[in-house]
């Protein structure tokens, strides 16, 4: 009979039929009734694990509700959710990505189970707290691992993010994203998911990452908006081997990366739950090259690197399957999400149409400081 | 043995149908300022002063909304400071415009059963030990929080958060605390407070229908510190049953709670106060107070 030192758990091991251990959650979530006391693993410390906070909308389908309170407000809004509690919502586009971290967390848990090294997927939502019942009943219902949520009842949670070390924040309010990616925080807008989903892994979560102004800044794509192409291949031809400075998601990737070194240490660079890409406009030839040095002077890496030289994205993001894209172009969002593949937008960079809040935001903290 | 004396320049509520509460001066008043012997300048404030305000702000609009409303905060401002400050405490409260109804001046040692004598519907202290030992008589008890961030003054919104862990609490429940470490006296503390919040809760419940479910000054939380989601569920549907549906709620299985108070609750939290050494463990890893 195998054991595994389960400091971290304070629940036993269950032993299934054939003799091998099982990790007490596997055992709870085939528990369907959600009222019997669930022999919970312990969360992580928000300061060890990678939280990642998802909004109710990205997680869940609330596409109806939504519908209600634009056009009937909030009284009936709430009136409707309450009377449906216990009507679980379906999925939304970020839950395939969050089973996926759940399968890597499994993963991690088996390895090293001492370690608080997870992920951590929060609910975070102005979702106001009438709306709670009918979002744990659909947590349970989807055997989700989502102990930590905060509802703040109309209230920006951008300060809940920074105070709990949120990691990336999936959002399906755009201001919410800025905001975030203004205090420093990689975040995404997700939109309805594709009509047309390509089936992604349960077993192998996939992360796939633009490069100029997700992982990189948006500095070569100021010269390419300015100045043209041909600019932007001089450009690069001449700052090869300057680095390139660093994007809102670059830590992001970081964290995925820190994940899949304790795979490799454990010889299952094969078998690894996690695999990333970049999938750029980048040219392999030209100016594919500072990108790639600029991630191999971080000490990072992805495990592929698509060089699509101006390419449309969608058909390559077909073909690899994963389970969020993060780009800041809405023209390769929509494209990707065309053929079938979860694509979340970082509005950040020169590419934004709108201008940016911060700068606004700074006109008026300059006048307040003053004023005072 | 206290004394009562009565604000004259406070309309005095009636505190059969008001909802007493009772409020330690060092909370309002700054406890540390030096004692200079016949000193008659306004103390300062003091960290939960806000609070103070934030509860004016619920009284003058229960009163615009219904001249005639008898659901008010009433409240007692209890010292255990020596005599020749009483009068100085009395023309602070005067200065600042407080809405405090009676002011109650009794030794520490006596606190207690002044609460009891005066119905207090809840009692509140930034003092851990203070709130405990109210605990433990049965006296309803909650700590004040010091608001720390300043982009988030709630002067004009009181926010009372009530804890998940308590409320949501059951024989089960209960069972999974023990295995993380919590004392059979700790979990009777829960058992108390449960009790003791209900009555509060209820009152909350019918103050926070009074205002509709936008630009309340009242606003309402649950927060489960240790218990899992289904512990704050089953707080959810309890406060439901008390007549009380909150607008905020957190659960945190084990993560920081200051961060959240500290930004926007000058709440009370029931079961903070029984919990101390968790609480500190937390709250110095932040650098800040409970």
């Amino acid at each position: 009979m195998m054991s595994v030192n389960n400091g971290g758990m304070r629940t036993g091991q269950d032993t299934a039929p054939n003799g091998t251990a099982r990790a007490s959650w596997e055992r709870t979530n085939t528990m369907s009734n959600p009222s019997t006391p669930t022999k919970h693993l312990k969360s992580p410390k928000p300061q060890n694990a990678i939280t990642i906070a998802v909004s109710s909308r990205v997680l869940f389908n609330m596409d109806k509700e939504q519908q209600i309170y634009e056009q009937k407000g909030m009284e009936e809004y709430l009136k409707y959710q309450i009377e449906h509690e216990t009507e679980p919502f379906g999925p939304g586009p970020a839950f395939p990505f969050v089973k996926a971290l759940e399968a890597v967390n499994t993963r991690l848990r088996e390895l090293y189970p001492e370690s608080e090294e997870l992920f951590d997927v929060v609910l975070m939502t102005n979702n106001h707290a009438h709306v709670g019942l009918r979002l744990i009943n659909t947590i349970n219902h989807h055997r989700l691992f989502i102990e930590r949520f905060c509802m703040t009842g109309g209230n920006s949670p951008i300060g809940y993010l920074k105070a709990y070390h949120t990691n990336l924040y999936l959002s399906a309010d755009p201001m919410k994203v800025r905001e975030a990616l203004e205090e420093g925080i990689a975040a995404a807008t997700m939109f309805n998911p594709p009509e047309k989903r390509t089936e992604v892994s349960e077993t192998q979560l996939r992360v796939a990452f633009d490069g100029d102004a997700v992982l990189f800044s948006d500095e070569s794509e100021r010269i390419y908006k300015a100045h043209g192409l041909d600019k932007f291949f001089e450009h690069e031809k001449a700052h090869e081997n300057t680095l390139l400075d660093h994007g809102p998601l670059k830590g992001f990737l970081e964290s995925l990366g820190k994940l899949q070194k304790k795979f490799y240490a454990k010889g299952q660079r094969m078998d690894c739950p996690i695999r990333t890409y970049l999938v750029t406009a980048r040219s392999a030839a030209s100016s594919g090259t500072r990108a790639l040095k600029t991630l191999r002077s971080w000490g990072l890496d992805t495990d592929e690197a698509l060089f699509l030289a101006g390419a449309p994205k969608g058909p390559m993001l077909e073909k690899i399957r994963p389970h969020i894209f993060f780009d800041d172009q809405m023209f390769h969002v929509e494209g990707a999400a065309e053929l079938g593949t979860v694509a979340a937008h970082v509005p950040y960079g020169v590419a934004q149409k709108r201008p940016q809040k911060k700068l606004a935001e700074e006109n008026a903290k300059d006048s307040s400081a003053a004023a005072k | 043995m206290d004394s009562m004396v009565r604000n004259p320049d406070v309309k005095q509520r009636d505190a059969a149908q008001a909802v007493v509460v009772a409020v330690s001066s060092d909370a309002i008043f700054d406890p540390e300022v030096e004692q200079v012997h016949g000193a008659t300048e306004p103390l300062r404030k003091g960290d939960a002063f806000s609070f103070m305000k934030a509860i004016q702000v619920v009284n003058e609009r229960l009163l615009t909304l219904n001249s005639d409303e008898t659901l008010l905060f009433d409240v007692i401002l209890l010292s255990n400071d020596s005599e020749e400050k009483h009068s100085r405490i009395i023309a602070s409260a005067k200065h600042y415009g407080l809405d405090i109804g009676r002011f109650c001046f009794c030794n520490k040692e006596d606190s207690i059963e002044s609460l009891q004598s005066n119905e207090v519907k809840l009692f509140l202290s930034m003092d851990t030990n203070d709130v405990c030992k109210a605990l433990q008589k049965g006296v309803p008890a909650a700590l004040l929080y010091h608001q720390t961030d300043p982009n988030h003054q709630t002067e004009d919104q009181l926010k009372v958060v009530f804890s998940g862990d308590v409320i949501g609490s059951s024989e089960e429940m209960l069972h999974g605390l023990r295995e993380q470490g919590f004392t059979e006296t700790q979990l009777q503390g829960f058992k108390t407070a449960k009790g003791s919040v209900k009555e509060f809760a209820i009152l909350m419940g019918e103050m926070r229908r009074r205002f509709g479910l936008e630009g309340s000054p009242l606003c309402t939380g649950l927060m489960t510190v240790w218990s899992s989601r289904d512990v704050c569920a089953s707080a959810l549907k309890t406060l439901r049953g008390w007549g009380l549906l909150v607008d905020e709620a957190f659960c945190l299985a084990g993560a920081p709670r200051s961060p959240i108070l500290n930004l926007g609750f000058i709440g009370n939290t029931m079961k903070s106060s029984t919990y101390v050494k968790e609480g500190r463990d937390y709250s110095m890893y932040y650098g800040l107070e409970v």
